[in-house]
């Protein structure tokens, strides 16, 4: 094969890989928003909290990283649950902006006490996914970007499944669409934005363990979710489709504007695009037209 | 008139307090307050917290030794989470309050936004967290030091170990795109250029990269037989280094100063073995040379203490030092007295926590050495003598 379509070839089967872990990112934002219509910025520092639950399982309790794994990601649900009846629930009704800061206070006590507990210093996960080289054909892939990709791409998977057969995702869709409504269908929509907070803050957890696996775990590692909120709003808030493919299409021009341009234009890229996107279509690309703007 | 009994006790009570209002004066002329805007949260916590704990341990000794010349020596600081505005609202608050000739700043922006105002007031000079190499510079930021070398001379000192070990090796610089980052690229290009080394790849990761896979990629390309970090503290360079040796590259990598912490490398196991540095201190557990001050911080401080704590623990001690020369001197404490003093520090021992004895011609302290961590000892373990680079 011609050594220069190699090297594309490669770098956009990296940026796929990235673009997956954002997307993975981007569908914790979605789940909650698509039932609750909170904007859940503390996304980031439960992604972060996620890593180091995993960090405190599997190397503060020797536990196997198998075990550590889900229980990260079980934490992460909790926390959610917690922060869902505890914060979010006597909130309703008032002004989605002020729940919206609610949520940004709720990142900041996150780190604090992350802090507080394990320390600012950086710290690596114990390895619970193999560094050997993993080769489609001639083309180079990380082993740790393909895994994210398998494990984005599984869970997307499940969760479109879900959100269209199973009663639940039905009553999720229902509640989304219109609460009064599902309400008086007897659908039990408190219960239902508790699921939406439990399942998007486990997501952003196991989202978290990926991300530390490959980047190592710091009390600023939430800053990855930022990114991911630019998926959202390109490809829609309440859209899964749109942050399986917004994620993969930013990650792919990422990598491509990263190896072509430099690293330099990588953030240039990715806030214009995001500039262009709420211009042309500021309820992103398969969000809902009604959605409530901030 | 007469006096009432309730006059005369309000009269006691007011001359009482007089009294212990003039005591407090008097307890407060005999002290010399180290300020500080200190990054304790955020980004940058890990070094601000290292960073206190060293500079309270200099400062202990030196008060457990009787102060400079009867003053005690105390350090006034609050956290600033690494953001400038609050490094600022700290200095603002704490210059208010106290007498502060001396301070410690936590980054680079906030040495270069402060720097005006301490040309205005001429009252202090200024240490900090940065090394950056454009404060290098005693014309523009004339009360500034670096307590080591800047960012450049890092790169200088990497540059000439290479030189030596594999004269004409191909290099690739790989930086993070933010000041810190990018601050010593242009000189370091220079320098391999003079030194006869080939710069064959430069490579900028957008800040808080996390996935390297595409730049390990360009990395197997170019093939370099060094690789040199910059503006990273520990992610991604794991990461890269683990990738890059299972694809079969020889790549040497190396890092500077605030990524040489062994403690964070020790938690990254066999993939961090080989990895080199440059540091201007000796670690906590070196053994080699006389370093009295090394063996006094073991005596304080049982457990290993990190790359910051020496930093700090150095930056108190020269500050201390210009102090106390100005009050042998008998002169004032201002801004020009303490720098003039600063700089006439020359072939000063500073314990063994830096293998020379130092000097301090202009803004910096040019001196380093390489270190190289080995994964079986946990350590980094020194690969060459000390290099000065001035």
């Amino acid at each position: 094969m011609n050594p220069d379509f190699l090297f594309f070839i490669e770098v956009s089967l990296a940026g796929l890989g990235s673009g997956a872990l954002l997307a993975l990112t981007a569908l914790a934002y979605v789940l909650i928003y698509k039932a609750t219509r909170v904007v859940n910025l503390a996304v980031s520092e439960v992604l972060m909290l996620g890593g180091y639950l995993f960090f405190a399982f599997a190397a503060g309790w020797n536990f196997s990283p198998w075990l550590a794994l889900p229980l990260a990601i079980i934490g992460g649900g909790i926390v959610g649950g917690i922060v869902e009846r505890g914060l979010i629930r006597p909130m309703l009704g008032e002004n989605p902006i002020s729940v919206f800061m609610v949520t940004v206070g709720l990142g900041s006590i996150l780190v604090g006490l992350t802090e507080l507990m394990w320390g600012a210093d950086p710290r690596t996960l114990p390895a619970f996914i193999s560094t050997k080289p993993l080769f489609l054909g001639e083309a180079y892939v990380s082993r740790k970007i393909a895994v994210t990709f398998v494990v984005a791409a599984v869970a997307m998977g499940i969760f479109l499944a879900l959100f269209r057969f199973w009663r639940g995702g039905v009553a999720l869709r229902a509640t989304a669409t219109d609460q009064a409504a599902a309400y008086s269908c007897g659908i039990n929509v408190p219960g239902v934005f508790s699921v939406a907070w439990i399942v998007g803050c486990a997501t952003a957890a196991g989202a978290g363990v990926l991300l530390g696996a490959i980047g190592g775990i710091s009390t600023t590692m939430g800053v990855f979710g930022l990114s991911a909120l630019v998926v959202v709003i390109i490809g829609g808030l309440d859209s899964i489709l749109g942050a399986l493919i917004g994620g993969l299409a930013l990650g792919l021009i990422q990598s491509w504007a990263g190896t072509y341009l430099g690293g330099e234009y990588s953030s240039v890229v990715t806030f214009g695009l995001l500039i262009v996107a709420i211009v042309i279509r500021p309820f992103g690309l398969f969000g809902t037209h009604e959605i409530e703007r901030l | 008139m007469n006096t009432t009994r309730r006059m005369t006790m309000g009269l006691l009570a007011g001359a009482a307090s007089l009294g212990l209002g003039i005591g407090a004066v008097q307890a407060q002329d005999k002290e010399i307050v180290i300020g500080g805007s200190l990054p304790m949260t955020g980004v940058f916590a890990f070094a601000g917290l290292a960073v206190e704990k060293g500079m309270q341990d200099y400062i202990s000794m030196v008060n457990e030794a009787g102060g400079i010349d009867g003053y005690t020596v105390r350090l006034a600081y609050e956290d600033t989470g690494y953001k400038v505005d609050q490094s600022v609202a700290v200095f603002n608050k704490l210059t208010s309050q106290e007498d502060i000739h001396l301070y410690y700043g936590d980054s680079t922006g906030f040495a270069k936004t402060i720097a005006p105002e301490l040309a205005r007031s001429g009252d202090m000079i200024m240490g900090g967290a940065s090394f950056a190499s454009e404060l290098n510079d005693p014309e523009a930021y004339p009360y500034t030091f670096i307590p080591g070398p800047d960012y450049s001379e890092m790169l200088d000192i990497l540059l000439e170990y290479i030189a030596q070990e594999t004269p004409g090796a191909s290099i690739a610089l790989i930086n993070s795109d933010t000041e810190f980052g990018r601050d010593p690229i242009k000189p370091a290009k220079a320098k391999a250029e003079e030194l006869g080394l080939d710069v064959v790849l430069e490579i900028i990761t957008p800040p808080g990269a996390v996935d390297v896979s595409t730049e390990v990629l360009k990395l197997r390309r170019a093939r370099p037989d060094y690789a040199i970090f910059h503006g990273y503290v520990l992610a991604p360079q794991p990461e890269f280094i683990s990738q890059a040796k299972e694809l079969g590259l020889d790549t040497k990598f190396m890092g500077t100063f605030w990524s040489m912490d062994s403690s964070l490398w020790a938690g990254v196991g066999e993939a961090a073995d080989g990895y080199m540095g440059v540091m201007p201190y000796r670690y906590y557990y070196d053994e080699d040379g006389d370093a009295p001050m090394l063996a006094k911080i073991r005596e304080m401080q049982p457990e290993y203490v990190s790359t910051g704590y020496m930093q700090g623990f150095l930056s108190a001690m020269l500050m201390v030092e210009s102090a106390k020369r100005v009050l042998d001197a008998g002169e004032e404490m201002t801004g020009a007295n303490l720098k003039a003093a600063l700089n006439s520090i020359e072939d000063f021992d500073t314990g063994g926590i830096m293998g020379l004895p130092i000097s301090v011609p202009g803004n910096s302290v040019p001196v380093g050495r390489v270190y190289q961590f080995s994964a079986s000892e946990g350590k980094m373990l020194p690969v060459s003598d000390w290099i000065s680079v001035e």
